[in-house]
């Protein structure tokens, strides 16, 4: 699917650092959109080892905020042709999405949402109790009396899809277009001169360049050091866990903010289960036994019957948290430096559109339309993005 | 489950305590200019390292300083949150800064 | 074919006692001590189950749920254990994932599709995006394992927390001793064991009697170390519930797991690992079969042979991989017996027999280089074939708790080389394997994991690893028509892993992610080692250049009720809880606490009732439970200045017996929190915040008070008072009846507060206004609320006192125009932009939020909140309905309600600036898209002067 490379060559036209979904969808985009095909993506780790593959999957675009709706929607478009794009599957399976909502203050910012989702066209509903019911028959709907489910935001769109496909999907792509992907290859410093980058330097030799992408989620902030810039971005550990398989029984996807739940059930039959981010900062991937036990306990109060179902595995990742849960991209002060960086907990959905106008913004030193609610300089402006209004859960 | 050993109160489980964030050294607010305001409200030091960290011991009320490594998640030391206004040591220095304040008022 | 023989002395069944269980719908009959998959040897079952891909026959692999062979339906209940669940009476087991049942699955002919299904075929194939969703529902139809009964109850299993010096996990040779060592040095130790029985499969009975004896051995059996998590935290799993192990040292005797040989056909009902022959038959007393070939490559094999000779199972051929094995008695005696041995051979291909179980195996020579010389194979008549060909070490917890190994080209198993804090390895999985080494490896680790809990002396003994290779470095053979499998949970061949390794899959990770090897329930427990001796030929490199992939809990797969257990849920109850139920209450949560939303009367809508409720305090007097409010005290000489920092306004001029309103910023200038603040003396204050904000409030205000070192205390003391709202034109007539305090106007103004007694009980009066009438916050020690309540509810009965709810007060309240934190402003909103400017005092030299707030009003709102109303007859929005202006988003309706006393809808909207003017038409747009014309308006709607509150007027 991608070559091997020996050596590094003495420059690249640009280096994006980090092998994970989202640098190698902006490498695959610089090839094919933007005809930028002398790339170089390096990875300390290997191709999809880090959030891209520790995700729960979950692909939907019923935000808050009007940024958010058209950014999110857009990826939602393109996810939908990346199968067929790419020639490879990627199980990307379409299958309606429940954010449960146990208070009215829940179904007050359900409805919030569904009308901004609505207004752009967005497939979203805040529905009742009787409507959950319908279309997940099986849960119990007082969550056993702890947390009475009133109500949803329905949003028909929601997906899920095999994550590390997706790496390997935009990874093939690139390297067909000449991309090369180095794996085992970290970034150990970033040159500048005069304010503009000229190079990177790593583990395998410096290389010369004027133009880097840090795609690189919770080791952003490592990165930032090299160019001295300063941003929001915290870390904080969230993790997963997943069940043996057993036969499909749950279409949809949950999520509920008051329990702390999402589930899905992919297509190996394995339920995966998300719950909160960590409670303090960690730049380790360690895994916690009060997970695994609040998030079972949370499972069967939804559903009681999984008694006797078994977990079968439990991760971490880093996740890279902003202060509004809106990403920060594009265009930085140090000339040069790019960032897709602030993914926190929601970078999965977006890799297609992060490619996508990230590859726009580096090509053509300007941020895309797309996102430039997400600047970097929105803090020091005290402009930041209304997200936070739909932080219950946000995945 | 981690073990936090409390200046007060001793060893006792992570989950007793709240995490109250990185100790922040605050501008003064009347003279820094507003990008230096917005820097200190917003911008954090993301990068792992041994930091200093508000934490709460919730049963009893009880909040210390912790210098902490956030890659291995061990505790270097404790202070009391006096140490905050006296001033903590640089880590692995032993003569510290200036007052690191967060919260704003001298 | 497997069947039962005579009673042994040592097996674990009582054949006294039959079990009778069914299978696939038939009847059949165990013993008591068998397990599923015991039982289902014992009949001579052919097979047990079918494949997770393509459907091939599978019997027991490992005998030790190191596999997914052996996994069952039973009673409703999926992917049960077979090799470890024991038989229970009436048990009824089915197989898993068939289509038409185990013999006749329809399934079956996936695997004559075999070799069209290649590594990753499901990513090339079938991602038209037309057809997907048709494909998809038939992999969903074939997918997954067991069935959930989706009407099972809810199982609480109760959870324990343990505590020791010493854990030992692993119940053999080394663990005992291990055990027995730290226990001599003062230890308290608990010893873990998956098995039921403890001693492994070879401990010596005199140290199993020597721990079961010992008064300081906790034994946990049949209980899996399930994951290891930070500062010697372990989760242990019985069947019944979880022990929260926290340790001051662990010993990880977890030992190594028998590896396949990799061959064609070695997945057939049959083919098994040696270790698992040998428990069968000595626990179990079940052959393998009637004429048995093992597949060599260690001593472990020639001990298998001796021990099923002497059971009387024929033994047809030794298949030995090596030139030659090691000089050893045990050798020697398979030699004597004249059992034959084939050196230098390998399996080439197991044949299958009619009844889909093995049948014969196919030997070739093997040469030096590892090659197979094929033209020279002969066929070996035989029903089992046992696999003794290596292992590897149990090191996944190891792994868990820091520690680090290395490949050891010698032991061909990977060995610890850094052990963290408090960890200590011994026995095999540390490369110790034979007889008195391991008892000695056990007990210096046990000895030193006692000495790091500060018992005794570390033992300083160095016990050698073993000098004799107990694992073939490539007991993988290929064949051209493949069916050579490495992963039995997922149905993965060597060429699988070569394929993938070819398309750049190449590093252990990759590897496992394209092709799953090692994803299955077993965890590549079976699979990993091969997997990764595999990928190394591949690529041309050794096995020590490889890593691992990271070792994630859990050891063994743990149901979730035992994660769970009984779900805990604190729930806040105010005093006056009882009467509330006993009023009829409908409940809404709030936070921790349950408030009355409404209060239900016969014969009365909900609407009616809350009507009737907004009714009684406008008209006569009402009363609602306010004591989910947090209630804060402040005391000290430093205690204004600490109001003055955290509120926006000032209270440092706030006079002695008076309350003001307090509004919370956070350090970007945001709205967190509000409440009222009483002074009740010159260095004591008294403040309320909201419901959900008390925690986290009082929490920040600890830590800024620490910070600043102001002179002052706080105390929460949201759960030792209760508190009511009385208002209505009449609460003063009411209240004055029950209390000593002179609540007229000129000794007791509008926002004054008093302290005295109300019916008997020591009380603070706060004379409040947020639901525009007349009306005090009382608040009373908890203990005397519900006297109190009912007292007030006695005196207010003439002037027909109702109870209000949430819904009624925030009728209430809108009709006067007050926000609700977090309802009418979100996690962006200033006091600029909510309207609250009036509660801020700007000119302080400092409030948290301050510095923000001003650049914020440079900056100007990004939107405004406001009063808005509808005309009578309009249907009424729903909150967070969006206001549009000229096709945009221009706002959304925060607040809203029908208000009887002004006869028309009213709200309060999130504008933009520039339709925040009052008078200004709005449109606002409702769940079916028609819109609704509204108008924005000056708050409050309802007595906009607060006569009523201040002056008492409607009486």
């Amino acid at each position: 699917m991608f070559a091997r490379h020996d050596s590094l060559q003495a420059g690249y036209d640009v280096v994006i650092i980090g092998a994970g979904g989202h640098g190698l969808a902006a490498a695959y985009y610089l090839a094919r959109d933007h005809g930028i095909r002398n790339v170089a993506v390096l990875d300390k780790g290997y191709l999809g080892g880090g959030n891209t593959g520790r995700n729960t999957t979950i692909i939907r675009s019923n935000y808050l905020t009007p940024e958010g709706v058209k950014f999110y929607d857009e990826s939602v478009r393109l996810w939908q042709d990346l199968g067929e794009d790419f020639d490879l599957n990627l199980f990307y399976s379409t299958r309606g999405h429940y954010t449960l909502a146990h208070t009215d203050s829940a179904m007050r910012t359900m409805r919030w949402r569904a009308e901004v989702n609505k207004h752009y066209g967005v497939r979203s509903e805040a529905v009742d109790a009787a409507f959950v019911k319908r279309g997940i028959p099986s849960i119990d709907m007082t969550c056993g009396g702890h947390a009475p489910i009133l109500g949803a935001l329905f949003h028909e769109p929601g997906a899920i899809a095999r994550h590390d496909a997706v790496a390997w999907g935009y990874g093939r792509g690139a390297d067909r277009r000449g991309v090369e992907i180095h794996q085992q290859t970290e970034v150990t410093g970033i040159r500048l001169q005069g304010g503009r980058v000229v190079g990177v330097d790593t583990t395998r030799g410096p290389i010369a360049t004027s133009k880097v992408l840090c795609a690189v989620a919770g080791f952003t902030p490592r990165i930032l050091d090299m160019v001295d810039l300063h941003t929001p971005i915290y870390v904080h550990p969230l993790q997963a866990m997943v069940s043996e398989p057993v036969k499909p029984w749950l279409d949809p996807i949950i999520v509920s903010g008051s329990l702390h739940v999402y589930v899905s059930q992919t297509a190996r039959g394995e339920l995966v289960m998300g719950a909160s981010l960590d409670p303090y900062e960690l730049h380790a991937t360690r895994p916690t036994l009060d997970f695994v036990e609040g998030l079972a306990s949370h499972m069967l109060d939804m559903f009681p019957f999984l008694s006797e179902v078994k977990v079968n595995r439990q991760w971490a990742g880093l996740a890279d948290m902003t202060p509004d849960f809106a990403p920060i991209m594009g265009v930085t002060p140090v000339e040069g430096f790019y960032l897709d960086a602030g993914w926190g907990t929601w970078g999965f959905k977006a890799t297609p559109v992060c490619g996508k106008t990230m590859s726009h913004t580096v090509a053509t030193g300007r941020n895309h339309p797309l996102i430039e609610g997400f600047g970097f300089d929105r803090f020091a402006r005290y402009q930041l993005t209304g997200e936070k209004g739909a932080a219950s859960v946000g995945h | 489950m981690k073990i936090m050993v409390c200046p007060l109160n001793g060893p006792r489980p992570v989950a007793e305590f709240a995490y109250g964030g990185e100790v922040r050294r605050s501008p003064d607010p009347n003279t820094c200019s507003d990008a230096e305001w917005s820097s200190y409200v917003f911008n954090r030091s993301g990068s792992p390292g041994a930091k200093y960290e508000w934490w709460c011991h919730i049963a009893s009320g009880f909040w210390f300083v912790a210098l902490r490594d956030t890659t291995r998640d061990v505790v270097i030391a404790t202070f009391p949150a006096e140490a905050v206004r006296r001033g903590l040591p640089t880590p692995g220095a032993t003569v510290g800064p200036a007052p690191a304040i967060s919260g704003g008022a001298a | 074919m497997m069947h039962r023989l005579e009673v042994h002395a040592g097996e674990w069944l009582d054949r006294s006692v039959a079990v009778r269980f069914s299978f696939e719908g038939r009847e059949y009959q165990g013993y008591s001590g068998d397990t599923i998959s015991s039982a289902l040897a014992a009949v001579g079952m052919p097979y047990l189950a079918r494949s997770f891909k393509y459907h091939r026959p599978r019997g027991i692999l490992s005998f030790a749920n190191h596999d997914s062979n052996t996994l069952f339906q039973v009673d409703g209940v999926p992917n049960v254990r077979g090799d470890v669940t024991l038989l229970r009476e009436g048990m009824r087991v089915t197989a898993l994932n068939t289509f038409g049942g185990l013999w006749q699955d329809k399934a079956r002919v996936l695997d004559r599709f075999a070799r069209l299904l290649p590594v990753g075929f499901y990513y090339k194939a079938f991602h038209s995006k037309r057809w997907f969703p048709h494909w998809e529902r038939m992999f969903r139809a074939l997918t997954g394992l067991g069935e959930v009964n989706l009407h099972a109850a809810r199982e609480a299993t109760p959870k324990r927390y343990g505590f020791c010096d010493v854990l030992v996990i692993g119940g053999g040779p080394s663990g005992l001793s291990a055990a027995l060592a730290a226990a001599q040095s003062g230890a308290q130790v608990a010893l873990v064991d998956e098995s039921p029985r403890l001693g492994g499969s070879d401990a010596p009975p005199a140290l199993v009697r020597a721990v079961q004896e010992s008064g300081s051995i906790t034994l946990y059996l049949a209980t899996i170390a399930a994951g290891y998590y930070a500062d010697h935290w372990v989760a242990l799993a019985s069947p019944s519930r979880m022990t929260k192990m926290r340790a001051r040292a662990v010993v990880f005797a977890t030992g190594v797991i028998e590896q396949p040989a990799v061959f064609r056909n070695n997945d057939l009902p049959g083919v098994m690992l040696a270790s698992g022959a040998a428990r069968l038959l000595a626990r179990h007393s079940v052959a393998p079969g009637r004429r048995v070939v093992i597949i060599a490559a260690n001593l472990e094999a020639y001990v298998t042979c001796l021990e099923l000779h002497s059971r009387g199972v024929p033994v047809a051929a030794i298949v030995e991989l090596r030139t030659t094995a090691e000089s050893h008695s045990a050798v020697t005696s398979c030699a004597a017996l004249g059992l034959p041995i084939l050196q230098a051979h390998a399996p080439y291909e197991a044949i299958r027999g009619p009844d889909g179980a093995v049948a014969g195996l196919r030997v070739a020579p093997l040469n030096a280089a590892g090659r197979v010389d094929a033209d020279s194979s002969r066929h070996i008549e035989c029903d089992a074939i046992l696999m003794s060909v290596g292992w590897a070490a149990a090191a996944q917890l190891f792994l868990q708790a820091g520690g680090s190994t290395q490949f050891s080209e010698g032991l061909q198993q990977f060995i610890p080389t850094e052990l963290p804090q408090g960890i200590f390895a011994a026995g095999r999985m540390n490369g110790v394997y034979d007889g008195e080494s391991r008892l000695a490896d056990g007990r210096r680790a046990g000895s030193q994991a006692a000495a790091h809990a500060g018992l005794g002396v570390p033992s300083s003994a160095m016990v050698a690893r073993s000098a004799r290779c107990p694992s073939h470095r490539f007991a993988i053979i290929d064949h051209p028509k493949a069916k050579n499998f490495v992963d039995f949970d997922e149905d993965l061949q060597v060429k699988d892993l070569e394929n993938a390794a070819q398309e750049g899959f190449d590093s252990s990770e990759l590897l496992k992610r394209y092709s799953t090897v090692g994803m299955g329930p077993s965890q590549g427990k079976h699979s990993n080692m091969n997997a990764l001796r595999v990928l190394a030929r591949f690529r041309g490199v050794g096995v020590d250049q490889l890593g691992l992939t990271t070792a994630r809990p859990m050891y063994h797969p743990v149901p979730m009720k035992l994660l769970a257990g009984r779900s805990f849920y604190p729930e806040r109850r105010t005093p006056i809880d009882a009467q509330h139920a006993a009023l009829g209450a409908v409940w809404m949560p709030a936070g921790n606490w349950r408030r009355p939303e409404f209060y239900a009367v016969s014969g009365e809508s909900r609407a009616q009732s809350i009507d009737a409720e907004v009714r009684a305090v406008r008209e006569g007097v009402g009363i609602i439970d306010v004591g989910t409010l947090g209630k804060i005290e402040v005391y000290g000489p430093g205690a204004a200045e600490l109001l003055d920092r955290v509120y926006t306004g000032r209270f440092s001029d706030l006079k002695v017996g008076m309350t003001r309103y307090g509004l919370m910023l956070d350090e970007s200038g945001v709205i967190i929190d509000d409440g009222v603040i009483a002074r009740l003396a010159e260095q004591m204050f008294y403040f309320t915040t909201t419901t959900g904000g008390s925690a986290t409030v009082f929490r920040e205000l600890q830590r800024l008070n620490a910070l600043w070192g102001l002179d002052c205390a706080l105390v929460n003391v949201t759960g030792h008072r209760a508190a009511f709202n009385f208002a209505g034109p009449f609460s003063r007539e009411v209240l004055q009846e029950l209390t000593d305090i002179d609540l007229r106007d000129e000794a007791f103004p509008y926002l004054a507060v008093r302290s005295g007694q109300v019916a008997g009980a020591a009380a603070r009066l706060m004379r409040v206004g947020f639901v525009g009438e007349l009306g005090y916050e009382i608040h009373v020690a908890a203990g005397r609320g519900s006297d109190v309540w009912q007292a007030l509810f006695a005196a207010g009965a003439p002037r027909a006192l109702r109870p209000f709810g949430v819904e009624a007060q925030r009728v209430l309240r809108l009709e006067k125009g007050h926000l609700i934190v977090g309802q009418d402003t979100d996690g962006l909103t200033d006091p600029n932009e909510a309207n609250a400017l009036w509660a801020v005092a700007m000119k302080k030299p400092f409030f948290v939020g301050q510095r923000s707030l001003r650049i914020l009003q440079a900056r100007g709102p990004r939107q405004k909140l406001v009063g808005i109303e509808l005309a009578a007859a309009t249907p009424l929005p729903k909150e967070c309905h969006l206001v549009i202006d000229q096709g945009a988003i221009a706002g959304r309706v925060t607040s809203v309600t029908y208000s009887r006393a002004l006869n028309k809808s009213i709200g309060l909207a999130m504008l933009s600036p520039e339709l925040a003017q009052v008078g200004r038409d709005i449109q606002i747009r409702v769940d079916n898209g028609a819109m609704l014309a509204a108008r924005v308006v000056a708050a409050p709607f309802y007595d906009p002067k607060g006569l009523r509150q201040k002056a008492g007027l409607g009486a």
